[in-house]
């Protein structure tokens, strides 16, 4: 057996389920934001072995986008921690099932 | 393709990436969950390498490793009367029944589609390639994503600025809790300072 694109992908999907579920179920909005960096690394995962195995000639333009992946996720991540502080600092809980303000 | 280096490697990362990140949601504890959270990132290094995607390797060590674990570590850090039992709200009976989907789906899809041809070998000089081609057909997504990354870091930092009022509430309500002496922060009326108060 060789290891080909088709164990990549299916790796990829496995680590995006789980980081799916971090990012639904964890109680802790820091929690919740570890859940997107891991469906953001499977995702970035899956794209670079399609830039490994594709027969194209611009396949690596694929790996430049992965990097514009990553630049993106970090600021999401500066960002995200930034609003966890600032609730923080007004609700005293960065809980995100008592951060409920805007729920009808 | 068909050593027997190349299949260690590549099943072994694979198991140190799935695993630390199951490890993230059994762990009970935070900052656990952030160690297995920088393995995890590490483990993906890794596959870049074994997919032989260099640059992209050292990118992430560089990012998610260096700045955004560091970063997610300061924020438990600064956040210290939140839980830090990393517990799951009640979502998580839907969200292991969507995880369960999206992990078949995904595997149907891999394995059921042609892919057509394959590549055999790696591109050489990758890193060339991609420099070059971030100056030229990518240049602007470049720029865009320059000023995207400074309007975020303007924008967490006057987020996460706190002003003077701010600051002596926090220390205030930090001092109620015995996280921090009583006199830590307000002025002292006695003209010789208390040694090591006033600085925090």
């Amino acid at each position: 057996m060789t290891i080909g694109l088709e164990e990549y992908l299916v790796l990829g999907a496995i680590v995006f389920g789980i980081g799916l579920y971090i990012a639904l179920s964890k109680r802790n909005a820091i929690g919740v934001l570890m859940g997107v960096e891991i469906m953001l690394n499977s995702v970035n995962l899956t794209l670079v072995a399609f830039s490994r195995f594709s027969d194209s000639s611009v396949a690596l333009s694929t790996q430049v986008f992965v990097i514009f992946i990553v630049a993106v996720a970090a600021a999401e991540v500066a960002v995200g921690l930034a609003l966890a502080l600032v609730v923080y600092r007004n609700r005293r809980t960065i809980s995100v099932d008592e951060i409920d303000l805007l729920r009808w | 393709m068909s050593d027997v280096g190349f299949h260690l490697a590549f099943w072994s990362l694979a198991v140190i990436t799935v695993g630390s990140a199951l490890m993230i949601v059994v762990s009970r504890n935070l900052i656990h969950a952030v160690v297995y959270l920088i393995l995890s990132f590490v483990g993906v290094a890794g596959l870049y390498l074994t997919l032989s995607a260099e640059f992209i390797a050292m990118v992430q060590i560089l990012v998610y490793v260096g700045a955004i674990a560091v970063l997610m570590l300061f924020a438990i850090m600064l956040t210290p009367r939140a839980a830090r039992d990393n517990s799951e709200t009640l979502m998580r009976y839907p969200a292991l029944i969507l995880m369960g989907l999206i992990i078949a789906a995904g595997t149907f899809v891999a394995l059921e589609t042609d892919w057509g041809a394959m590549r055999g070998e790696a591109i050489g000089e990758q890193t060339r390639i991609i420099g070059e081609s971030l100056i030229n057909e990518f240049v602007l997504p470049f720029e865009i994503a320059a000023v995207l990354l400074t309007a975020a870091l303007v924008g967490a930092i006057a987020l996460a600025r706190e002003d003077d009022e701010d600051l002596a509430l926090h220390a205030e309500s930090l001092a109620e809790d015995g996280l921090l002496p009583p006199d830590a922060d307000s002025p002292s009326p006695s003209p010789a300072p208390t040694p090591g108060g006033g600085d925090s």
